[in-house]
């Protein structure tokens, strides 16, 4: 009896260690060899933008206008976009789909709503973890970057076989620690 | 083994001793033997250090995070990793020894169980924010639970599986709250059955300790609730009549599985009874019959047809018992509450029949039909229940019985558009029902 019940246990144990490991597997696998994409980001609504040690992010390539027009009342989430980036190397929707496709390009994404010819979608990344320590100041820095007139912020996100996976948030062309290191050496 | 016993049983054996020793059913010298053979009992009561032992852990847990949480900023990414699986690996291998070494501590094995499921839930957050995981927190919720419930069977803990409940409930909380489309929650059913099982072992092995019965409860108040999220989400007006049956079930069970040797109802019995009371009561008003829903199967999605078979389960469950204990001809129940689901049902056929297109009658009428039937069922119950309670000599159930039918009465009070004359003249007629209901019972008490 003591023997199963050990064997059980093992058993539960390996899958509780699997379950944390199998998300850092995949994790770096994408964040050592997937692709970079730049996203910008947008304001936040201010009611939304701290809750706890999470800093919530929104994108200006969420408002999407996807070539060619899918049929907007068949998209039901989750939808799959490919991604193109733009001039100055942003990344943009190019296509929105219901099919599941994969690729270095592709990203799983909410539905939002449709809008005179601009399909809104949520990226399956909104939410950056910081550390308690800098979250107010994070939040700030983050904000004042990322306000109409003065749009200074972008992540990186690798996104490797349809996973994506958030990189890291750059302020002023800056890694968000090397930033607020930066700022707070200047006051 | 003193240990195993159930103490409340020894209380009433020793109790009985010297009764038993001036009848001569036993020498003085036997009582003395069975006074010592279970003198350990008493001294042995370490729950109070079990539950310290597991609050201990739970500090130690979080006190683990906190440290963990400090200049986290500083650290690779590797490293934060690695610190993530540190409390889990250490909890796994307190696990271990426990389950070798210290398997019949009972403060032992809680407080270990508590010490793992905290560090899982540590691990998985931890690697969730290093590596920028998004998620739901109903899905961190499930996917916690379903790693920790063998914990609750490999350490016999029930405090935690009550706990392991409570958290379906605040899982089903979560989503339930959820505004725009809503979600399934039948999910939650398959939580429940998970610990159906442990319930079971616990009843086997010591049906009358009150930890079985605290689960017992916390099992049917969660499916109380559950089953309220089950209706919303099925959108199938089936609502009423399934309340009635889960009520019925809980009634049931705590009458016969819990039964007790004494006149009194185990507590389960009591939610059962009293929540068949409150379903009477609120089917007896006529919006409780305005089936909204046009049924239209083309337009249901698959968990929703679940969530309607969920919904079915139990007034059959509820038929099935109270069925089988009569052809056994043991029925201890009221027939008149086990009948609720059967009431529910053809009165919900009959309001859906009544509501049918193309019928001549005003669908207000056929609400009426519905709430008609309920009151004359309210009234009928609290009348049996009046006098069952009359015939076992018991306060408490005679007046739960006039409550109902105060209760009653009161509805249709304010429900109705009665003169100020009449609604006074009806509270008098209720309170001095109470009063000579009261004053017939403690006579016959005091003459007993």
């Amino acid at each position: 009896m003591k023997q199963i019940r050990l064997i059980v246990f093992i058993l539960v144990a390996l899958a509780q260690l699997a379950v944390p490991a199998s998300v850092v597997w995949k994790r770096s696998q994408t964040l050592a060899h997937g692709r970079v994409w730049k996203f910008k980001t947008e304001p936040v609504d201010p009611v939304d933008a701290i809750r706890g040690r999470y800093i919530a992010l929104r994108f200006a390539a969420e408002k999407a206008k996807p070539t060619p027009e899918p049929d907007v009342a068949a998209l039901i989430s989750p939808l799959f976009v490919t991604l193109k980036e733009d001039a100055e190397g942003f990344a943009q929707v190019d296509q929105i789909t219901n099919d599941r496709i994969s690729g270095d390009n592709v990203i799983q994404v909410e539905n939002g709503y449709w809008s005179d010819g601009w399909q809104r979608v949520r990226f399956p990344f909104d939410k950056l973890w910081v550390a308690e320590k800098i979250a107010p100041q994070a939040e700030q820095a983050y904000r004042e970057n990322s306000r109409r007139g003065k749009e200074n912020a972008y992540v990186t996100v690798r996104v490797r076989n349809g996973d994506a996976a958030l990189e890291e948030l750059y302020i002023d062309n800056q890694p968000l620690a090397d930033y607020l290191r930066a700022q707070a050496a200047k006051k | 083994m003193p240990g195993t016993v159930n103490r409340r049983a020894v209380r009433w054996l020793r109790g009985q001793l010297p009764e038993l020793v001036a009848a001569g059913a036993i020498s003085s010298e036997n009582a003395a033997s069975i006074e010592r053979h279970y003198a350990s009992v008493e001294t042995r009561s370490n729950f109070g250090f079990v539950i310290l032992a597991t609050v201990g852990a739970a500090l130690v847990g979080a006190g683990i995070i906190l440290l963990i949480a400090h200049n986290w900023n500083d650290l690779s990414r590797a490293a934060r990793t690695i610190i993530a699986f540190i409390p889990l690996l250490l909890a796994q291998a307190l696990v271990a020894f426990v389950l070798l070494r210290r398997n019949d501590s009972r403060a032992w094995r809680e407080a270990v169980a508590v010490f793992d499921v905290a560090a899982l839930a540590t691990a998985i957050s931890l690697v969730s924010q290093t590596y920028q995981v998004q998620g739901t927190f109903d899905d961190f919720m499930r996917i916690w639970m379903i790693l920790s419930i063998p914990i609750v069977y490999l350490l016999r803990t029930t405090l935690g599986a009550i706990v392991y409940v409570v958290g379906a409930v605040v899982w089903l909380f979560d989503l339930w709250s959820f505004f725009g489309t809503p979600e399934s929650p039948n999910f939650f059913w398959i939580f429940l059955l998970l610990v159906i099982p442990y319930l079971l072992i616990c009843y086997r092995r010591n049906r009358e300790s009150s930890e079985t019965a605290a689960l017992a409860m916390v099992v049917a108040l969660a499916s109380i609730i559950a089953l309220g999220a089950t209706a919303d989400f099925a959108k199938s007006d089936l609502g009423p009549f399934s309340f009635a049956g889960l009520m019925t079930v809980i009634y049931l069970c705590g009458l016969r599985f819990l039964p007790r040797t004494d006149q009194r109802l185990s507590a389960l019995a009591i939610i059962g009874g009293i929540g068949i009371g409150v379903v009477a009561i609120v089917l007896s008003f006529q919006s409780a019959w305005h089936m909204g829903h046009d049924f239209n199967w083309a337009g249901r999605s698959f968990p929703q047809n679940v969530a309607l078979a969920i919904e079915l389960i139990f007034p059959i469950v509820a038929v099935v018992l109270s069925g089988w204990d009569l052809m056994q001809r043991r029925a201890r129940f009221s027939i008149v509450a086990a009948a609720a689901p059967v009431v529910a049902a053809v009165t919900w056929a009959t309001v859906k029949i009544c509501n049918a297109p193309g019928g001549h009658v005003l669908p207000a009428d056929c609400s009426f039909v519905g709430a008609a039937v309920f009151n004359i069922y309210a009234l009928w119950l609290g009348i049996d229940i009046l006098g069952r309670g009359i015939g076992s000599n018991s306060i408490a159930r005679a007046n739960f019985g006039l409550v109902l039918i105060a209760a009653l009465a009161m509805a249709r009070f304010f429900d109705s558009d009665l003169s100020f004359v009449t609604r006074g003249l009806g509270f008098i007629l209720v309170g001095a029902g109470f009063l000579v209901a009261n004053v017939l019972l403690f006579k016959q008490r005091a003459t007993a």
